[in-house]
């Protein structure tokens, strides 16, 4: 008693005040903060991490978001799209996935999103399994202002490509450089995206058309580059058909054709070349290629 | 009419109603058997059976308002500490009464649940403790008059008891007994101490209190709530005796044991205090109690400063009173939920040294007052 001398009457005055305040303003001016949830809902941010949508014309069906998954419950689903073709497209157990949102952060094409959606609960498990078709939304992304940091690049086609040089004279930064791939007798503009400034000069000097400026997703992620080995390469194409971001090219090597019996020479052998800029690091040509010729450090067969 | 004049009347009608069963079976059997049935009527329609009736049905009648409060005030409990700590309290069942039914759904999920005796408490004494607590609550009301007309008398001219408001007091006052009771038989050591710090919080509270009632008492020279309410017909006894209504108050929260004073229960040092074993009904019981005694306190300080059912006549007696009433509470509740737990140690203190020299000035007021005449 003798410590709150003198102060008695404030230490329980200034508490009744504070209350009082409170009941005039819940109780008379206005109503509670607390929000009654099934009837009204509350406004959640926009970096919720709720239900995922994806967006199936910029999802390329590379499976980032699959392979990345801490729950592995996310998987690839072949689809027959009357608008897109035969496509794969990603689907989402809700009943182990742990919003971590890796998926979105992940995708090279920023096709998935995480929505404010968060009422998923089922009576069955099996319920929370949701297709493709579920997650389906073609018009979520671009209603969002994007959050992902973008740039503006040069893509090569290299099947337009003709290896003139034009692009890496113009280059004002000198970040394209033209490099030999070997036994094709060409080379192929390779362009550092880290001195590139996006300013176009290498696409307005191109006379085919090879290189588009296109808008390019940073990525946070360490991708891995595949590599070949030459001498495994049997020239299938497996890889490039397996490519989702046609970054892979089947070119011919000349010298390599084989003399037929009538003297005539063959179709020569082809061998697979990677444009890097394009690649998104999926790991699938390593998991394509039959003969062992792609190596890719870091992906899981 | 008073209630005693309107329990008599319904007492004599349904007597008068069965005695003519008694009286026509007493006519049609038998000699011996006829005889018996005659008697019965006769005794039905003495005066002693009908007066005791009436007295029956009177306490009947109250108890069934003071719980249909009760309903009230644990909802007025609620709905305040909700709004107070900023959430809505009771919202869906009764939604369009406020949630008033909330109250009822819950006692209705506390009447199906069993009722666990701790294999080593007392067993009579962890019985019986609820039983006088909740009694002896309910007794408080037993005098207490809504109005000149509504509460428990003994005789057709509509006098209350004597020394009425002396009996409410005494009856307030048994529980930190059965408290006691109960903290002991429940045989727990967080029982135990809530049991013995109720009888250590009676100390403190009850000597201001009762030397502020006798203040009131001194003023009205009376013991009957009728007199002491006629007395303030002109002026309030919480004008002239204000520091009086405060200590009066602030004991009354210690006696009905809500938070600022309620050491007993003290959920954050001993679990739930004394009512740590008591589950099921027995908690629902002593949650209700607890709305009986607050409601009791409310009524109590109307009645003894607050001019007990005096004000402008367009509202009837009994709703003043109840207004009144449910006044104090509200202000219960506010002291309730703005000011923490007085510690054990301090309450003695607080007591003793700070109500107990205010309550004694109180009293020389109060004589002052009256050797004056202004009152």
């Amino acid at each position: 008693m003798a410590e709150a001398k003198g102060r008695t009457t404030g230490l329980v005055a200034r508490p009744l005040w504070r209350t009082g305040k409170q009941i005039v303003r819940t109780l008379i001016l206005g109503r509670p903060n607390t929000v009654l949830y099934p009837h009204h809902k509350l406004d959640l941010p926009l970096g919720y991490r709720g239900k995922h949508v994806v967006d199936f014309k910029r999802c390329i069906g590379c499976g980032n978001c699959v392979t990345i998954c801490p729950n592995d419950c996310m998987w690839l689903e072949k689809l027959e799209d009357p608008e897109l073709g035969k496509i794969e497209r990603p689907g989402i157990d809700f009943g182990r996935c742990l919003f971590c949102g890796l998926c979105v952060e992940v995708c090279p094409t920023a096709a998935i999103h995480e929505t404010v959606e968060f009422e998923l609960a089922d009576h069955e498990r099996q319920k929370l399994r949701s297709g493709p078709k579920e997650l389906r939304d073609d018009t979520y992304a671009d209603k969002i202002p994007e959050e992902r940091p973008k740039r503006s690049l040069p893509v090569l086609d290299l099947s337009k490509c003709t290896g003139c040089e034009k692009c890496a004279e113009e280059c004002p930064e000198i970040c394209i450089a033209m490099m030999p791939i070997e036994k094709v007798e060409r080379s192929k503009p390779e362009i550092t995206l880290a001195k590139c400034t996006s300013c176009g000069k290498c696409v307005a000097a191109c006379s085919e058309q090879a290189l588009t400026m296109m808008d390019v997703y940073d990525s946070y992620f360490d991708m891995p580059e595949p590599k070949l080995k030459l001498a495994e390469c049997t020239g299938c194409g497996a890889c490039a058909r397996a490519c989702p971001a046609d970054a892979i090219y089947m070119l011919e090597m000349p010298g390599t054709e084989k003399v037929l019996k009538d003297g005539k020479k063959g179709k020569p052998k082809k061998r697979a070349v990677f444009v890097l800029e394009k690649c998104v690091g999926c790991g699938r040509c390593f998991r394509a290629c039959r003969f062992h010729a792609i190596d890719m450090p870091g992906v899981r067969k | 009419m008073n209630l005693y004049e309107f329990s008599y009347g319904i007492i004599h009608w349904l007597v008068d109603l069965v005695n003519h069963l008694w009286y026509w079976l007493g006519d049609w059997l038998p000699w011996a058997l006829g005889d018996f049935f005659t008697a019965v009527g006769d005794f039905a329609a003495s005066d002693g059976h009908l007066s005791v009736m009436t007295m029956l049905l009177e306490t009947l009648i109250i108890v069934i308002v003071a719980l249909i409060n009760v309903l009230n005030f644990l909802w007025i409990f609620r709905k305040l500490s909700g709004r107070i700590l900023d959430f809505y309290g009771p919202y869906y069942v009764g939604y369009r009464i406020g949630g008033w039914l909330q109250n009822l759904a819950d006692g209705m999920k506390l009447f199906v649940k069993e009722i666990i005796v701790p294999a080593k408490a007392d067993k009579v004494g962890f019985l019986l403790a609820p039983i006088i607590y909740v009694g002896s609550s309910l007794l408080i009301l037993a005098t207490i008059p809504f109005s000149e007309n509504f509460g428990l008398s003994t005789n057709p001219s509509g006098e209350y008891v004597p020394a009425g408001a002396l009996f409410a007091i005494a009856a307030f006052a048994i529980a930190p007994f059965t408290i006691l009771l109960a903290g002991w038989s429940s045989n727990n050591k967080y029982t135990l101490i809530g049991g013995m710090r109720s009888a250590a919080q009676m100390m403190s509270y009850e000597i201001p209190l009762l030397l502020t009632v006798a203040s009131v008492f001194l003023l009205a020279g009376s013991f009957n709530f009728v007199d002491i309410v006629d007395m303030q017909h002109d002026i309030w006894f919480a004008i002239p005796l204000f520091i009086g209504f405060v200590v009066f108050l602030v004991c009354l929260m210690a006696e009905v044991e809500i938070i600022p004073f309620d050491l007993p229960e003290a959920e954050a040092e001993l679990v739930e205090g004394w009512t740590t074993e008591y589950g099921g009904m027995r908690f629902g019981l002593f949650y209700m109690t607890t709305a009986v005694r607050s409601y009791a306190g409310g009524a109590l300080a109307t009645a003894l400063f607050l001019g007990g059912w005096h004000g402008p006549s367009f509202i009837p007696d009994e709703i003043w009173f109840l207004i009144k009433a449910y006044l104090v509470f509200t202000v219960f509740m506010w002291v309730t939920w703005s000011l923490p737990r007085v510690r054990i140690d301090q309450m003695l203190g607080i007591g003793w040294k700070r109500l107990l020299p205010l309550a004694v000035l109180n009293l020389f007021i109060a004589a002052v007052v009256k050797s004056a005449g202004w009152v």
